[in-house]
């Protein structure tokens, strides 16, 4: 690596670092200089001997642990489920017409509907359950999934087929070969937009009903004007989210290692 | 080297008969290339070279099994192509390797798909890259190599699969003059070691003379075979060819077949835009 790109590097990180700390740094000056009321906007210390006294005592009588497993499990049965299928289907509208004739009106009907105003529907047919939620998070990655595989599975150029047909690959070869790894960079990049939304969408569907998970706890607390629990739950999701991210993409990285390089 | 880049194929004989190809559906088909009568024999080395857009690149698609024919035949060793095939190896101007795979593994690509036993393939697929001059390559990916290079291994990936034709669709067209000039050798020289047709298609008159057996001049669209010139000079051919008079006389006559015929004036010069360039005439 050359000295330039060890101090762009070097640079990327202090920014990112930076960032986060004076964002921070502005949030506490500000209620430290009582420019808010406590109850809108607590400190920064305030909002982190909250989140000490859950992982201490818990919440609402409810371990901590227990509030993010909660959460954690359906987001993760969501986004798996939603991922594969959406990314499989998706694979296959972008080589197969028929297919893709199969799926266009009703996926683009359901697309632009915010799945929060399905929120009232899917209690009506699933019940206030893990059912309703999961299923609300499940159609949201599924559909992000699904056209970001698609428009992958276009990525791939015609000579690119039609050579690998000329050195003797069939067409399932071809798919697997050719057109799935041409995807990669594009279902990769759909995966992170997913993750993001799903963690959206379960806060929401977590204020179904219950009394497990993060979005549980935020709206809990909110209704009790615990404005610091709120804030602690707010950067626990934040949390995941930012680790969730770093994940897929440091992932993304790992598998698609050609990316940017042609 | 092992004896795999010997095991000689059974032939290589094209035939084409009274071959028409349409483009496009319904009221916005055209007809691409008209009447071809072609016979190649085998382990001959044969140019099309025409203007762009008299479908030369579509000939070669139909022989490569890519695209139907709407009208007559073509055979290869008397068995009608249908379909692609590895006997019917193509090289596109821009490669087609897969970037998520070292340079050795995009080689072995065709064996692996036909179910060739990993260490068997792989040694294949060293003796070609030798073979192409890459040997000490393999372990690369592809963007880590020069655009002439790129095509030397997309060619070793082609010739792995010993196919009795070897299309190739302005295969250096992409590449500097230097480059190009190196590649024409190079292909020259790999080909008198391996016992296999050539289609050679190119715009590029001084590479259609120096490489060809035969040089096929095709007419502006739709693409008919105006001329048939064999090409005499003994091989191997060096460079200085080119200043021959011989050569100079045929690419003389070639700048004449080539030049728009029957009064008609030049299709418009295209900006990047689409329009017609003012003044272009």
């Amino acid at each position: 690596m050359s000295t330039d790109e060890a101090t762009a590097r070097r640079r990327y990180r202090i920014l990112a670092v930076l960032s986060p700390l004076t964002l921070l740094g502005a949030w506490a000056f500000v209620t430290a200089q009582g420019l808010a009321t406590p109850t809108i906007l607590p400190s920064p210390l305030a909002v982190l001997a909250s989140l000490t006294d859950m992982v201490g005592h818990g919440y609402s009588g409810v371990d901590l642990a227990t509030h993010v497993l909660a959460s954690l499990r359906r987001v993760g049965i969501a986004f798996c489920g939603g991922a594969l299928l959406g990314t499989a289907i998706g694979l296959l509208r972008g080589r197969v017409p028929e297919i893709d004739a199969l799926f266009l009106v009703p996926s683009e009907l359901v697309r632009p509907i915010p799945p929060l105003g399905l929120i009232p529907l899917f209690i009506l047919w699933f019940g206030i359950g893990e059912t309703s939620k999961i299923l609300l998070i499940f159609l949201s990655v599924f559909l992000i999934a699904m056209v970001n595989a698609q428009a992958g599975a276009r990525a791939c150029s015609l000579d690119a087929l039609r050579a690998a047909r000329s050195m003797g690959a069939g067409r399932w070869q071809a798919f697997r070969f050719v057109v799935l790894p041409s995807a990669l960079p594009q279902i990769m990049t759909g995966l992170r937009v997913a993750m993001g939304t799903a963690l959206t969408i379960l806060v929401a569907a977590e204020l179904l009903g219950g009394d497990r998970g993060l979005g549980f706890l935020i709206l809990d607390a909110s209704s009790f004007f615990r404005t610091t629990y709120v804030f602690a739950g707010i950067v626990l999701v934040g949390l995941i989210g930012l680790a969730s991210d770093r994940a897929i993409a440091l992932l993304g990285r790992r598998i698609v290692h050609w990316e940017g390089k042609r | 080297m092992t004896d795999s880049l010997t095991e000689a194929p059974p032939a290589g004989r094209i035939a084409i008969a009274g071959a028409g190809i349409r483009l496009g559906e319904g009221a916005a088909a055209f007809e691409v290339v008209r009447d071809i009568d072609l016979a190649i024999p085998p382990r001959q080395f044969v140019c099309l070279l025409g203007p762009s857009g008299c479908g030369k690149s579509t000939l070669l698609g139909a022989l490569a099994g890519h695209l139907g024919l709407a009208r007559g035949s073509l055979s290869l060793d008397g068995q009608p192509v249908a379909g692609p095939h590895p006997e019917r190896g193509i090289v596109f101007q821009q490669h087609t390797l897969l970037p998520w795979r070292r340079v050795l593994d995009n080689v072995a690509f065709g064996p692996k798909m036909r179910g060739v036993p990993r260490a068997e393939r792989l040694d294949r697929a060293r003796d070609f890259l030798a073979l192409v001059g890459l040997a000490d390559f393999a372990d690369r990916y592809p963007s880590e190599l020069s655009g002439g290079m790129q095509q030397r291994v997309e060619i070793a990936r082609v010739l792995i699969n010993q196919p009795r034709v070897l299309l190739m669709d302005e295969p250096f067209g992409a590449l500097d003059a230097q480059t190009r000039l190196m590649m024409q050798e190079l292909l020259l020289d790999i080909w008198t070691r391996l016992p296999t047709t050539v289609v050679f298609v190119t715009h590029d008159i001084d590479e259609a003379l120096f490489l060809g057996d035969r040089v096929l001049v095709m007419s502006a669209r739709p693409g008919r075979i105006l001329e048939d010139i064999p090409l005499a000079f003994p091989r191997p051919r060096g460079r200085d060819l080119v200043t021959d008079p011989d050569f100079v006389a045929l690419k003389r006559r070639c700048l004449d077949l080539l030049r728009p015929r029957d009064g008609r004036p030049p299709l418009p010069r295209l900006t990047p835009l689409g329009l017609p360039l003012a003044g272009a005439a």
